[in-house]
């Protein structure tokens, strides 16, 4: 299935005569401009061969079959020479055709990687805030199925349509040569099939994109159903369920019926051209023969000829629609490399000492759209020293952090670290040393070693004391392979819990200066509660750590306590202090700690009161 | 011997498959007569054609032919070619069209037969698996029984004639000429083997490209936190290199099939013009004969290519065919009780007594003799993950099946209920909550879908999600999913939990609901829904213990045992497992300020 995880696109046409679209997109065929040229050459070759049989079979009948002139032996002798002949031209036809087929692979295999290269780069270079507005499924789709698009236009289609039209053209030549007058009675029949070819080929692609769609709608749908089985049937919707099924089965069934019409209607109209090419031979070559101004092996070459003619002609309409479609994804594709990001990066700076940590916020106004989310915030961490953020969902404590790693710029206000200005640090130097544990936690399809390591490089004993900070030897002993097994797509599963785990492991690796990190919120079975509890504790050692805070224990450690309410500091302190100013921070714990201000009152309203 | 001893077996089995298709048949039985015999229309017209063709060039080179008989068989050969146009026409729309009608009531049957099996079926067969079932296997079926059916019918006729046209001519040219022919044959089915297991290669390495550039895109926050752009893009564009290589092993047979079929057939027409040219020199055949014999050769290139290429197909549609009627094979393991009789139940009472589970494949039970009764008021269960507490939930819902006398609805043996009784009784949350891509209304109003919107409001107050779905642009009517609105966890849950809450049934059952829910919202929650839980039985799952303080009865569950239960106060002071994970939860911060 090819489409991009639900997200389906309706397909654009694209504009087959953009000459600026055309100028980009062969832009990225020049390196391999040898090879294209060769794989030309030998389109020569293949078409050449191809031509040369009927006109040999016409030779042989001509000169030597039919020829009463010459004597038996010399009319044998001159057909073996024929045949001989004809053996070598088949052999490089056969040789050239699949040299062609190889060459136009490779080359075109290697302009759509270098081109997916380019944009998965680009796109990863690209703003936060460009992906807040980008579905991702769109994005796949870009890098996946309109390169594969642009590549079936440069293999399939663009040499074998200049095949295809240097073949026509040839036998146009080759029939003009042998006799024009034939030619012309047949080259009348060229406008019809031209319109007819033209029509169908508008029809069949409606139809086909008709299909996709349906099809798209009928995977999506079956695979939320399947994922969904339980609540469906706990629920009781089968049948209402099995129902919607059955009107987009049908769907799909009707628009497929429409195809199998269209073709249905076109197939055959293009081999009633072909016999009635035939029967102009026939009818009129055959008058020239009765007049002798044409002999009987031009009548069967002319035969042959017509045959070969219409075979390009059955899928020329088929390549027309590669090629629009192809465009379409080529337009897309461009408009997505064009897209730049907001802020040009900042240079790294060389001799730039290294990071202490010393985190502050000056100011700082932020707001997504129109929304605001942080009003006049600023605090100061001291290096070493660990800031806890509490506050409801919404109260824009992950912005914080979005902000500190540089995702988005703050609207007015500064952020500073170590005293420096954070827009004037690069940010990949900046990243380095910020370490960031969130909630979801980034898998790759990859041993565990692989996924802890990342680009970084560690010796097998520091891994061993890593991976016994991070609290994930005994969930490395557990699994099949230990380090070595693989993780993510394909491999084992971890639970959120592990995951969580082994992201503490990853920045124990990459012994940041800062450690930024947003507490899951949701809850994990106990024992892997309190192991995440003491990796917490490991990490924040010796580090500066910014922490949005959910689990008591790490709140209760924190040096100074911030709680926020709708963008703004509203309590600030350590827990002690706080718990005596008796606020919203008392509480927010007590919640945490112990609904029994409110559960009497829900049990008793759950009792019945009858018992 | 025993591998032909298999091949025997598979022929059967593949016989008994049809099984599943010979009902389509029999009702589209007209349409396929119709579709076939059209088709023998088509072969017959095409085969007559060259015979005009020969009878003209014979004409001329005799010297008989005149303009009116030229004409008249141009008349003759235009004939013929409009009643194969309409021949054409009638079997591709006849026979085309039946493989998907086929297709689809196949489809449908198979969505039919998914829908109505348990929990148990799913585990052993993921959502992947079934997609593929049901566009793959579909697919291969419906190519085996239309391309595929229609190949062969005229692969095996045009065959025949041609063939017999042809010794007709001359026998021992034709021999000659078909000589190379079963090379052709033998080479197709050989390389379009090997063609589609490559194809496989490539499509499943564009799969994990793209499954890779979607996990990379979906978390570039990360991604770019640990600065992992460049590495990723290298390998990504590993992968990339994968891809080409795998493309370019498919393109050397691509390359070879089809130049390949083409030099077998010049190799006949070479072998006709060096000894049918020495015949007609000689005088045995004439040379209207000559051409029609290369005629008809040209329609031998055709079947031969096909019989490979057919072989495959009819063999993909097996293997594929045999798929999907594994999964027809499968019978929900949960019977539902067919009863006419409605059970208005009186009370929300369920009792559960010895109930043990185990999952198929596995040695330790996950439950182990449990005994309980859930009657009005608020349960809550405890344990760590893996102590069996969903899987209770899963059983009390009806996706798994228990013995007889094990489970009591009001006092009823669940067996002796439809499933849909005891569904209809109870509310459940669970902690995975699915959200389809339909508006947030419809989500809902899932379970009743004749909910007005006051009802789906109120409920969606008290899961205090209502005021976030007023943010959503389309409120109520915004649709979820990639094109529409994104959800969060906690967002989902709490939807999930007021489509529970507007059921009104006698039992509610949340298993971790709410555990991607802030505590403080989840406060509220649980102030909120009291009013709709009144009276009924409630088993609430949780991690946080805090969240179950003032149950009635608290379970704490361990390796598929109800190792203790009591309220709060009790288990505090006399299960050290709760008490544990009590403290460490509250930190016991507020006794100490």
């Amino acid at each position: 299935m090819r489409y991009g995880y639900g997200y389906f696109e309706e397909d654009k046409l694209g504009k087959v005569a953009d000459t600026g679209l055309w100028r980009r997109v062969v832009s990225y065929s020049v390196p391999y401009w040898k090879r294209l040229v060769s794989a030309i050459l030998l389109s020569f070759a293949v078409i050449g061969a191809s031509l040369a049989l009927p006109y040999m079979v016409r030779l042989g009948i001509d000169q030597y079959i039919t020829n009463t002139s010459l004597e038996t032996s010399a009319r044998i002798g001159g057909l073996s020479m024929l045949a001989g002949t004809f053996v070598g031209v088949i052999l490089c036809g056969f040789l050239a055709n699949f040299l062609q087929v190889v060459i136009l692979e490779w080359s075109g295999q290697n302009i759509m990687h270098e081109m997916r290269q380019q944009l998965f780069g680009h796109v990863l270079g690209l703003d936060l805030s460009f992906f807040n507005n980008n579905p991702s499924g769109k994005l796949v789709t870009r890098l996946t199925n309109d390169i594969q698009n642009m590549h079936e236009m440069f293999t399939s289609v663009i040499v074998t349509l200049f095949n295809d039209f240097m073949k026509l053209l040839a036998i146009l030549i080759i029939l003009l040569w042998m006799n024009w007058r034939l030619a012309l009675v047949l080259s009348l029949l060229v406008p019809l099939i031209t319109a007819n070819t033209l029509w169908f080929s508008r029809l069949a692609r409606d139809a086909f994109r008709a299909i996709r769609t349906r099809l798209a709608r009928i995977n999506s749908f079956l695979q939320e159903a399947l994922a969904g089985i339980s609540v469906l049937q706990i629920f009781m919707r089968q049948e209402d369920t099995l129902h919607r099924f059955t009107e987009l089965s049908n769907g799909y069934l009707q628009k497929n019926l429409y195809q199998i019409r269209i073709f249905s209607i076109f197939m055959p109209a293009i081999d009633l051209f072909s016999s009635i090419a035939t029967a102009s031979i026939i009818w009129y070559g055959g008058g020239q023969i009765i007049q002798e101004q044409m002999s009987l092996g031009e009548l069967a070459a002319f035969l042959a000829y017509m045959r070969l003619f219409f075979q390009p002609i059955r899928d020329l309409s088929q390549k027309y629609s590669i090629v629009q479609s192809a465009m379409a994804s080529a337009e897309r594709i461009f408009q997505l490399l064009d897209t730049l990001p907001a802020s040009s990066p900042v240079r790294m700076i060389p001799g730039q000492p290294e990071m202490k940590g010393d985190v502050s916020f000056h100011h700082v106004h932020f707001a997504y759209d129109t929304e605001q989310v942080l009003s006049d915030l600023s605090f100061h961490v001291a290096p070493g020293k660990t800031l806890a953020i509490v506050g409801a969902t919404g109260s824009g404590k992950s912005t914080i952090v979005n902000l500190l790693e540089k995702f988005y710029e703050p609207d007015s206000g500064q952020i500073y670290i170590d005293g420096q200005e954070i827009s004037t640090l690069n940010s990949q130097w900046l990243r380095e040393r910020l370490g960031l544990v969130m909630q979801d936690v980034f898998i790759v399809p990859a041993t565990v070693r692989e996924n802890i390591l990342l680009d970084k490089k560690r010796g097998e004993g520091e891994l061993e004391v890593i991976i016994d900070k991070a609290q994930l030897a005994g969930v490395v002993a557990n699994l099949p392979e230990g380090l070595e097994t693989r993780i993510g797509e394909g491999g084992v599963e971890l639970s959120s819990g592990q995951k969580q785990l082994l992201a503490f492991a990853r920045v124990l690796a990459r012994n940041p200066r800062v450690l930024i990190l947003d507490e899951a919120t949701s809850s994990v079975d106990s024992v892997t509660e309190i192991l995440i509890d003491r990796a917490i504790a490991s990490t924040l050692a010796n580090r500066t750590g910014i922490v949005i805070a959910h689990r008591l224990s790490t709140i209760r450690r924190a040096d100074h306590i911030l709680v926020m309410d709708n963008g703004r500091i509203v309590e600030q302190g350590n827990h002690q202090s706080l718990l005596d100013q008796d606020g919203i921070y008392r509480r927010l714990l007590s919640l945490q700690a112990n609904h029994s201000d409110l559960l009497p009152n829900l049990a008793s309203q759950v009792m019945d009161p009858n018992r | 011997m025993r591998a032909n001893a298999t091949r025997t077996s598979w022929r059967a089995d593949t016989a008994k498959n049809l099984s599943l298709l010979i009902p389509v048949f029999k009702r589209h039985r007209f349409r396929l007569i119709l579709g076939f015999t059209a088709l023998l229309g088509v072969d017959f017209f095409q085969l007559l054609t060259p015979r005009f063709i020969k009878k003209a060039v014979d004409a001329l080179e005799e010297g008989t032919a005149s303009g009116a008989s030229l004409l008249q068989y141009a008349a003759y050969i235009m004939l013929l070619a409009v009643g194969i146009a309409c021949c054409r026409f009638v079997w591709r729309y006849l026979i085309i069209g039946f493989s998907r009608m086929l297709e689809r009531d196949l489809r449908d049957r198979l969505v039919a037969h998914l829908l109505s099996l348990d929990r148990r079926f799913f585990q052993r067969h993921s959502t992947g698996e079934l997609m593929a079932l049901s566009s793959n296997d579909l697919a291969a079926v419906q190519l085996a029984t239309g391309m595929g059916m229609i190949a062969a019918v005229d692969a095996l006729v045009m065959t025949l004639a041609a063939l017999a046209f042809m010794a007709y001519i001359n026998p021992m040219l034709t021999l000659i000429a078909v000589a190379p022919m079963p090379v052709l044959a033998i080479t197709t089915r050989m390389l379009s083997a090997r063609l589609h297991k490559r194809f496989k290669k490539v499509q499943e390495q564009f799969a994990s490209m793209t499954e890779f550039a979607r996990s990379a895109i979906s978390s570039i926050h990360l991604l770019k936190a640990y600065t992992q752009e460049q590495t990723q893009t290298e390998q990504f564009g590993q992968m990339g290199r994968d891809y080409i290589r795998h493309n370019l092993k498919l393109a050397i047979i691509q390359g070879l099939l089809f130049p390949f079929s083409s030099l077998i057939g010049n190799c006949s027409l070479l072998l006709v013009l060096f000894f049918g040219g020495r015949l007609t020199v000689q005088g045995t055949i004439t040379i209207g004969d000559f051409i029609a014999f290369i005629s008809y050769l040209f329609m031998l290139t055709w079947p031969m290519m096909a019989i490979g290429w057919v072989t495959n197909l009819f063999q993909r549609g097996a293997t594929s065919l045999a798929r999907i009627k594994a999964i027809f094979a499968e019978e929900p393991e949960l019977r539902d009780c067919v009863s006419s009789e409605s059970f208005p139940l009186k009370s929300g009472e369920v009792r559960v007594q010895g109930l043990s589970f185990t999952y198929p494949g596995q040695l330790t039970p996950v439950l182990d003799d449990v005994s309980m009764t859930f009657t009005h008021g608020m349960v809550g269960v405890v344990g760590k993950t893996g102590s069996g507490k969903t899987t209770l939930c899963h059983i009390l819902t009806r996706l798994y099946p228990v013995a007889d006398g094990v489970l009591f609805l009001a006092e009823r043996d669940v067996n002796a209920l439809p499933v849909a009784t005891v569904r209809n009784n109870i509310a459940y949350v669970p902690q995975e909550a699915t959200i389809f891509s339909e508006t947030i209304q419809a989500n809902i109003a899932l379970g009743r879908m004749d909910a007005s919107m006051e009802e789906i409001e109120e409920v969606a107050k008290a899961a205090s999600i209502h005021d976030e779905i007023m943010t959503f642009a389309d409120g109520y009517q915004s649709r979820v999913g990639e094109r529409g609105v994104k959800l969060s966890g906690g967002q989902r849950q709490r939807i999930a939990l007021a489509r529970a809450l507007l059921l009104d049934r006698p039992i509610f059952i949340i298993d971790d609901g709410l555990s991607a829910v802030d505590t403080e919202t989840e406060h509220t929650i649980l102030q909120d829904i009291g009013p709709y839980l009144q009276g009924k039985t409630c088993i609430v799952i949780s991690h946080r213990i805090a969240s179950l303080v003032g149950a009635d009865r608290i379970l704490v569950m361990d390796k598929g045992k109800i190792v203790a239960e009591g309220d709060h106060q009790f288990l505090l002071e006399n299960n050290v497992f709760y008490a544990t994970i009590y403290s460490h939860q509250t930190d016991s911060v507020l006794r100490e300020g």
